[in-house]
């Protein structure tokens, strides 16, 4: 719904599609017939937002209760944010029309770090007060989860509460809790401090923080009944919990403008790297029959003719055969096509090609991530070169030419010789090709080669490392060039700038707030765009409130310091996470946890791939 | 196999997406309501649907078309339009099927109501200013291509034009010539209005009906 006000502005903006709602399977209740409005907000434009797989679901979930209404807000691209400020129209929900301000709920999904000055930005757009202490009553409660906060000490000042883990079970509860504090005539402190004692909860008003005089944590001490530790909630049946059967359909071309199917949660590898692979543990799978039921339905809802199948690793999931057995069964009949993206080097096998070969074609990637084996094997890749030259061999053979390789530099331990590899292990792809006996007529190979700069994350055990300086990434990213030698390789690299900023916000503490205040005062917003980004103000502004960013980024902890995140409790154990950093240094791999398990502490949860039967079990 | 002409209105939320999103709104729908429409054959196959005359983002549309091959004649029309509103967002409405019974090239004119208002300009005002346009010899205007800006005349192009002084707009419903050869689109007439005065104009624009080079109505 777009008021007359609003309209005004759409012809003079860029797509103006995303601004107005609309879409088929848009949720449309009455306000006076529900007791909660909740504002879903994703802190970035509407392709990208509308492409997010949590937020379908939540959106569903929340819609599924008579007494919920949850709309969809996203940040308006700068030419409308100029003309909304300019034209004094605040930011609304795409469903209602309505200011934000009007909802109780106020809810971000914080997908990664750079997208913080838009959730504050988007609340200044909104009208409602940026900082937790200015926002009074039972309204306008500001909530926030997703990967981002696994560690979001950094924007402690402004949310209410975090949401740690899976949003499903525990949003309702404090969605439930808001409505009987209400009607109790509560206040917004009792009604907090009472939500701290649902797990899966983070108040951070009821912690307090001391530093040291080295700028490291002393002490973190909860008050008001807190708890110590907040442990994270999570799905234990994948089977029987909540998926949506209906999509929102855009009316515009979204970033992944398809059905998508999720498979499993969690990954079985371990990549030392990353977040993912420790903070969704453990692995739960769905079923054949519910992934196929639920694709169905997706697809007749939607009339989506492409389903993704998604998860960290698709062709890890154990039952992938028969999964896309029954798929294909009827996908072609009803002209749908099947995409697997995540697709493991060693997981590429000839029947998963044929399988989804037979609907559509599209690019091959895959991700060794580090080039030299040495420095796979202290990543916890566990891919092998020679299985990476058979499955380009086998994709060769299969018709494709074109191959995109995903790496990381600045991984800790890395030398020149490592870098270099990178662009060997190009090179050898292209022979590959070329040795390939049934490959593609007459069709040159071209293999993109992506560098990324290493980021490291809490809850990985590479937590303690430093980040590469700046100066040291454009030297790697320089090396890599300098070391290709074919027109067949394109090579691309990712700014480092950004992944400095991005690495700064991952461990920051509690004093990296009065900075986030600053640049939303400032009106800094799209920081993951490059058409907004800017180092340089962000490192002014650093030093303006007297803070050293290389503090974050690029200095080695020791493994007895507290962390700005030790609160939090993700199910893998600190010392598990150090055992691997240590591993790691001796260039020493981890079975992935089908072949052993390596006690990260997630069978605590008492389900999934902690209680498969295993093949050292078997045996 | 049997070609069909869908006729649609467009306009609420669907006024502001583009002629390419329509494009796969439309194709979602088709396979979303499973009726017999033709796919294009190859690697990706797609319902097939064609549009005699796209319409510009930001216009209202009354009185829209679409073309598919119906690859079963069991289908009544009636059949048709419920089973497509119900797969279409609310701002697309299916109000009839028909035969195609002019070719989709016979385009040649279309109609339009636009509705003008400018801050604090009374309509009156506009209305003059409208009719010294259209009293010109020539409207002549810069026109952007990939060959360069080159100058065009878009007088002969205004068939017709009628101007209603409003309480808070002036109304122009025009005919203006449509099109592969020599499109005329309205915001070239606004344009030339801008030019002409130097004041920003509001406009609210609806296409109504399509016709051939005889002014018969597109059917």
């Amino acid at each position: 719904m777009v008021s007359r006000e609003v309209e005004k502005l759409l012809l003079k903006v860029q797509k103006p599609g995303r601004y107005v709602g609309g879409e088929l399977n848009e949720v449309i209740k009455d306000k006076k017939d529900v007791d909660i409005r909740f504002a879903f907000c994703f802190p970035d434009t509407y392709e990208v937002g509308m492409s997010h797989l949590g937020m379908k679901i939540l959106y569903s979930l929340f819609n599924s209760r008579d007494y919920i209404w949850c709309e969809r807000v996203f940040a308006p691209w700068i030419d409308m944010e100029e003309l909304m400020i300019k034209n004094d129209i605040p930011l609304y929900a795409l469903e209602s029309g309505d200011p934000l301000s009007d909802f109780d709920f106020i809810g971000f999904t914080l997908q990664y770090e750079l997208s913080y000055t838009n959730m504050l930005n988007m609340l200044k757009l909104g009208k409602v007060p940026v900082r937790s202490a200015d926002r009074h009553g039972l309204k306008n409660i500001v909530v926030a989860g997703g990967p981002c906060a696994c560690n979001p000490e950094p924007i402690t000042d402004f949310v209410d509460l975090f949401f740690i883990g899976e949003g499903e079970e525990v949003d309702l509860e404090v969605i439930d809790l808001l409505r009987k504090c209400r009607a109790e005539g509560r206040s917004k402190q009792e009604f907090l401090e009472l939500c701290a004692r649902i797990e899966g909860v983070y108040v951070p008003s009821l912690y307090e923080t001391e530093y040291n005089p080295d700028g490291t944590i002393k002490s973190f001490v909860p008050k008001g009944g807190a708890p110590a530790v907040i442990r994270k909630r999570l799905m234990k049946k994948m089977d029987e919990s909540f998926y949506p059967d209906n999509f929102v359909v855009p009316l515009v071309e979204i970033v992944h403008d398809r059905a998508v199917q999720e498979i499993f949660r969690g990954c079985i590898r371990g990549c030392r790297f990353c977040q993912a692979g420790f903070i969704y543990r453990p692995v739960r799978e769905k079923s054949p029959e519910t992934i196929n039921a639920q694709c169905r339905a997706l697809c007749e809802n939607t009339g989506y003719d492409e389903v993704s199948l998604s998860s960290l690793s698709s062709s890890d999931y154990s039952r992938i055969v028969p999964l896309l057995e029954q798929l294909t069964s009827w996908c072609r009949d009803e002209k749908v096509s099947i995409s697997l993206p995540s697709l493991r080097v060693d997981g590429f096998t000839d029947e998963i090609m044929d399988r989804i070969k037979t609907v559509r074609k599209s690019g091959l990637t895959f991700a060794p991530e580090a080039g030299s084996q040495r420095m796979r094997d202290v990543i916890n890749k566990n891919v092998k070169h020679e299985e990476l030259m058979q499955t380009c061999a086998t994709a060769f053979a299969g018709g494709w030419s074109t191959v995109k390789l995903y790496f990381m530099i600045g991984l800790p331990t890395e030398t020149m010789d490592d870098v270099a590899a990178i662009a060997e292990l190009g090179q050898a792809v292209v022979d590959t090709y070329y040795k390939t006996p049934d490959r593609a007529k007459g069709k040159s190979v071209r293999v993109t080669v992506s560098a990324s700069s290493f980021v490291p994350k809490p809850f990985t055990p590479f937590q303690w490392e430093p980040q590469d300086t700046i100066p040291e990434l454009h030297k790697k990213q320089e090396h890599i060039k300098d070391s290709i030698t074919t027109k067949k390789i394109q090579f691309n690299y990712h700014d480092a700038d950004t992944s400095f900023l991005e690495a700064v916000f991952a461990r920051g503490d509690r004093k990296l707030n009065s900075v986030m205040a600053l640049a939303c005062e400032r009106g800094f917003h799209f920081d993951g765009w490059n058409d907004c980004f800017s180092l340089e103000k962000w490192l002014s502004l650093f030093e303006e409130c007297g803070i050293d960013p290389a503090f974050y980024a690029n200095r080695r902890r020791s493994f007895d310091e507290i962390l700005p995140w030790d609160h939090i409790d993700y199910g893998v154990t600190k010392s598990f996470l150090k055992s691997e950093c240590e591993k790691a240094y001796q260039n020493t791999t981890t079975p992935n946890c089908r072949e052993k398990c390596s006690g990260c502490g997630a069978a605590r949860y008492g389900e999934g791939v902690c209680f498969e039967k295993r093949q050292d079990m078997v045996r | 196999m049997k070609n069909v002409r869908i006729w649609f209105v467009k306009d609420h939320e669907c006024r502001y997406i583009s002629h390419l999103d329509l494009n796969r709104t439309m194709l979602r729908a088709l396979h979303k309501s499973k009726l017999p429409i033709w796919h294009t054959e190859g690697f990706n196959p797609h319902p097939f649907a064609t549009f005699p005359l796209p319409l510009s983002l930001g216009f209202r549309g009354t009185n829209e078309c679409m073309d598919v091959k119906l690859e079963d004649d069991d289908f009544s029309f009636e059949e048709i339009i419920s089973r497509l509103n119900a797969c279409l967002p609310r701002g697309i409405r299916v109000f009839d099927v028909t035969e195609a019974v002019m070719k989709a090239g016979k385009v040649a004119f279309a109609s339009f109501t636009i509705k003008l208002s400018g801050d604090k300009l009374p309509s009156g005002a506009i209305c003059k200013s409208v009719k010294e346009l259209l009293g010109a010899e020539r409207i002549e205007l810069e026109k952007k291509s990939k060959k360069g800006v080159r100058t065009v005349d878009i007088k002969p192009g205004i068939k017709s034009c009628k101007i209603t002084e409003r309480f808070d707009f002036a109304q122009l419903d025009v005919v203006l010539s449509a099109g592969s050869s020599d499109n005329v689109n309205p915001n070239l007439l606004i344009t030339a209005l801008q030019k002409l005065t130097g004041a920003e104009y509001e406009a609210d624009i609806t296409r109504n009906d399509l016709f051939d080079a005889q002014m018969r109505p597109f059917r």
